[in-house]
């Protein structure tokens, strides 16, 4: 191990962080329109655009026994709206889009709804996928037929994922993580069956409206035209809306007995999967690039992070394993977690506590550290390398209310990074006497 | 309707000089031939400072034989176990040092190997990929470990997931000779049973230079790539291959039929016919491009077909595909599939989607249809070129099928070509009972999944 380390740290001598300082694109802001905020990246190279709206309208507004109304509120936009001449059904939005070139998708996470355009750059045709994604997101119908078919289809759908040991791990977990936050409630057959017109029509009136709403746009358009878009897509929607209840404080796991933070649940499948985790940091958080370069070392970095070492590599116990930060805007978790045969599931879990508790205790080493730096700063053209990227980026930042120069400062607060402030920053927000365990398989019977 | 029309063929005709003007390529595209047969070929692409390195080996689990089936894949995990200079797991280590993002895939037709880097890294990594095409050297001890990482790998994705067990069995059913019949992952039993030395022999081989393609795309000039490539592989010498049976699978006289019992809540349907794939030397034969254009029709926007008559209309089912890859080494299936909606038998999804396949072989398709389809092609074209990881995934993958990369311009001016009655004639010629495989996933309740939280 000693000459490994050895080997490593002159090949970081020899490779250095030359090379990387390369020109970023710059990120402008928009006008602000009707109390949303726009961000543009113009990139000339290829004629075409990618537009995003996200919508704070994510699952954590579900209401209580209701879970999925987010969901179909924006998935059923695809099924029929109002535009300016009359009413377009499904089959009409679907070959419209599919004239025009273009992609239109709607996503939508813990936090917020997504609606990206991807179009051909071209006035004409841009400006039609604009109007067809405006009229979605501000005159969906909500045909009482499709949504009949719709919940039936999620409930199908809900029904085979029980089946599946990935879904019910992962329903667990949230589950047990995110204690009395509403993401606690994944959608249910009973709460999806319970989702009304009224309800839809209700969930849509209070949260797509201007005022929830950040646009992103990278691609080939100027500030003048991007403005059009972004007012192209506002139009029609109500700058605000009903008030929005306050969302309780996300709470952080509490130190308990472990017979109180982990679950058992027999599963009759091959592999055992198990998850481990508990809150952790939001990506404004200060200590977020201590908790970034640190997560590298412990379960990011691919094939070379430690729980990658001690599971797979050294003991061949799993194909897949890993740790990772998710930070939101309000919440963030962190989870690690693997697959494995079914009767080495306790070993497994032995192996990936002991290696997380060790490195909470003691932090990376010095050229573990440094081998971290290395590849987030040498790997860092790698992040923002084409549009689809770029947009991604300006979403975060946008969405997270980062500094503009995010992107130019990024490598350098990496390289800031100190052995001390990582294992403080894990001490601080991660502690094994709080983490919450699900182990799902047929050992458990 | 006709204003309809009018527009779609505006657009149509636009995109197809646009595809003239952006979807070309060929000007910054460079291929050269190393003297021990190494391909390499280098496209530039100046947008960002990035570049992708890819090693393709013409060898896939179709060169496998009996008894060692998933071979192919185990020596691909092997290739990270070191060489006579890199020790084991340091070629990732390395490789995470400059930045790098890496990775490797098995397929029926190839392995392939790839970095992403920085551009100032390039010469990096293609010194370690030319290391181990020729030194590389695992201990057993290393093999032991790893093959169990692989069975984990087909527990995660083949044993627990009904799905892939499906596809398993109608593969290995609709194929009786063809050595695409087995999974790329090899079978359990095989898997248990594997040694070190097959890997190794898999490896002396198989990984010969006269055997590769050299993929590199992004922030690089063609010449200078050339002396790096030159440098690091050309030092390898050139080896005989050992000789591929072609293997032919004989035509298939009648309709197959196979049943997997597996825990699942939907029943599922997949419905397979035998057909053609694009030749290499005739490359105009229309029927590779009409089956092509069938899949979309039927598949290819949230509007097509089979998704309107049977997820919509009909609600007979609650999802339903269409793949076809005229590109491929081997033989080529047209595959539907589809998960049952509730309450609805196998019996009534499979006369729904022969009804729907009877009625466009009766009465062909629209015209309108059709050129949806292509002006969706003529517009991927151009977004495709936003990844660089992509566009030399299309040339490596295009190569390995016996094509050339300037062959892939040629056959999307082909795809527009098309009529409806050609696509028409395809559905009436191939999608018969004679070559007919029908794979059905019984569902079964898991044993102990009872004591669940509440629904």
């Amino acid at each position: 191990m000693n000459t490994l380390n050895k080997g490593l740290a002159v090949c970081l001598l020899a490779f250095g962080y030359l090379g990387v300082a390369h020109a970023i694109l710059p990120i402008e802001k928009l006008d602000p329109h009707k109390g949303a905020k726009g961000y543009l990246v113009q990139t000339k190279a290829l004629p075409m655009v990618d537009i995003e709206v996200s919508i704070d309208a994510g699952d954590r507004y579900d209401p209580v026994g209701k879970s999925g109304l987010a969901d179909m509120t924006a998935a059923l936009m695809n099924f029929g709206v109002r535009g300016d001449q009359g009413i377009l059904n499904e089959a009409q939005i679907a070959d419209e889009i599919a004239d025009l070139g273009a992609n239109i998708s709607l996503s939508v996470g813990g936090e917020r709804a997504i609606l990206r355009i991807r179009s051909l750059s071209r006035k004409d045709l841009r400006e039609r996928a604009v109007k067809l994604a405006a009229a979605m997101l501000s005159a969906p119908t909500y045909e009482a037929k499709i949504i009949q078919r719709e919940k039936q289809r999620t409930i199908t759908n809900l029904l085979e994922a029980e089946t599946k040991p990935e879904y019910v791990l992962g329903r667990s977990f949230t589950k047990s993580v995110y204690g009395n936050y509403p993401l606690a409630n994944s959608p249910t057959v009973k709460s999806v069956a319970a989702v009304s017109y009224a309800d839809l029509v209700q969930f849509h009136r209070q949260f797509y409206r201007s005022d929830r709403m950040i646009v992103s746009i990278v691609g080939d358009v100027d500030r003048a035209e991007a403005n059009q878009i972004m007012q192209a897509l506002l139009q029609k929607i109500p700058q605000s809306g009903p008030a929005v209840e306050k969302l309780p404080e996300f709470q952080r796991s509490p130190v308990e007995p472990l017979a109180q933070r982990e679950l058992r649940i027999p599963f009759d499948s091959q592999q055992a999967h198990i998850a481990m985790g508990m809150t952790a940091v939001t990506r404004s958080n200060p200590d977020y690039f201590p908790l970034l370069v640190g997560n590298y070392v412990l379960g990011g970095g691919g094939f070379v992070s430690r729980l990658m070492s001690e599971v797979r590599e050294k003991r061949g116990l799993a194909y897949s394993v890993f740790s990772y930060f998710a930070p939101g805007k309000d919440t963030g978790i962190f989870q690690a977690g693997l697959q494995t045969k079914g009767d080495q599931a306790a070993l497994a879990l032995d192996v990936m506590s002991s290696t997380i508790a060790k490195f909470i205790a003691d932090g990376p080493t010095p050229s573990e550290l440094l081998a971290a730096k290395a590849n987030l700063v040498n790997g860092y053209p790698l992040r923002i390398d084409n549009n689809r990227k770029l947009l991604d980026n300006v979403s975060s930042i946008a969405w997270n209310d980062l500094p503009l120069d995010t992107m130019e400062i990024w490598t350098k607060q990496v390289e800031a990074v100190t052995l001390e402030q990582v294992t403080a920053a894990f001490q601080k927000y991660l502690a094994m006497d709080r983490m919450r365990i699900v182990v799902l398989g047929a050992q458990n019977q | 309707m006709s204003f309809k029309l009018l527009r779609i063929t505006c657009l149509f005709l636009f995109l197809t000089q646009l595809s003239w003007a952006a979807g070309s390529g060929s000007a910054d595209t460079h291929e050269f031939t190393l003297s021990n047969g190494i391909k390499l070929i280098v496209r530039e692409d100046h947008r960002a400072p990035t570049v992708a390195h890819m090693v393709w080996y013409r060898a896939g689990s179709m060169d496998e034989v009996n008894g060692r089936t998933g071979v192919a894949h185990v020596l691909e995990h092997m290739m990270f176990k070191g060489t006579d200079k890199v020790k084991s797991g340091e070629f990732s280590r390395l490789v995470a040092a400059v930045g790098g993002r890496e990775n490797a895939f098995t397929s029926r037709d190839y392995t392939a190997y790839f970095q992403q880097v920085e551009k100032s890294k390039l010469d990096e990594v293609i010194k370690l990929e030319a290391d181990r095409m020729s030194n590389l050297n695992f201990d057993d001890a290393e093999f032991l470990k790893e093959i169990q990482v692989v069975m984990e790998e087909r527990r995660l994705r083949t044993e627990d997931n009904p799905s892939s067990l499906l596809n398993e069995s109608l593969t290995a059913t609709a194929y009786m000779s063809s050595p695409y019949r087995h999974p790329v992952v090899g079978w359990m039993n095989d898997l248990q049973n594997m040694k070190a030395s097959d890997a190794r022999d898999w490896y002396r081989s198989w990984y010969k230079p006269n055997n590769v393609t050299v993929v590199i795309a992004g922030d690089v000039d063609a010449k200078q790539v050339l002396s790096v490539v030159e440098k690091y592989y050309g030092a390898v010498s050139a080896h005989e291959l050992p000789a591929r049976k072609p293997q032919l699978e004989p035509p298939q006289k009648g309709i197959k039929q196979v049943q997997v019992k597996a825990p699942a809540d939907s029943a599922q349907l997949a419905m397979a016919w035998k057909v053609p794939r694009l030749e290499p030397g005739k490359l105009d034969d229309p029927e590779p491009y009409a089956l092509e254009l069938l899949t979309a029709v039927l598949d290819g926007y949230d509007n097509a077909r089979l998704n309107r008559i049977l997820v919509k209309q009909e609600k007979v089912v609650n999802d339903v595909n269409v793949g076809y890859d005229m590109i491929s080494r081997g033989p080529e299936l047209f595959l539907i599939s589809a998960s049952l909606a509730k309450g609805k038998t196998v019996a009534q999804a499979q006369a729904s989607i022969r009804r729907a396949l009877e009625e466009l072989k009766q009465k062909g398709i629209l015209e309108s249809e059709l050129k949806r389809i292509k002006v969706r092609i003529l517009s991927e074209q151009i977004y495709k070129r936003d990844s660089i990881f992509g566009q030399a995934m299309e040339i490596g993958s295009t190569e390995m099928a016996g094509f050339s990369w300037r062959d892939i311009n040629y056959m999307l001016d082909k795809m527009q070509t098309i009529t409806p009655e050609q696509v028409q004639a395809v559905a009436k010629k191939y999608l018969l009972d004679e070559g007919l495989t029908i794979a059905v996933l019984d569902p079964q309740v898991r044993k102990s999944v009872a004591s669940q939280e509440g629904k």
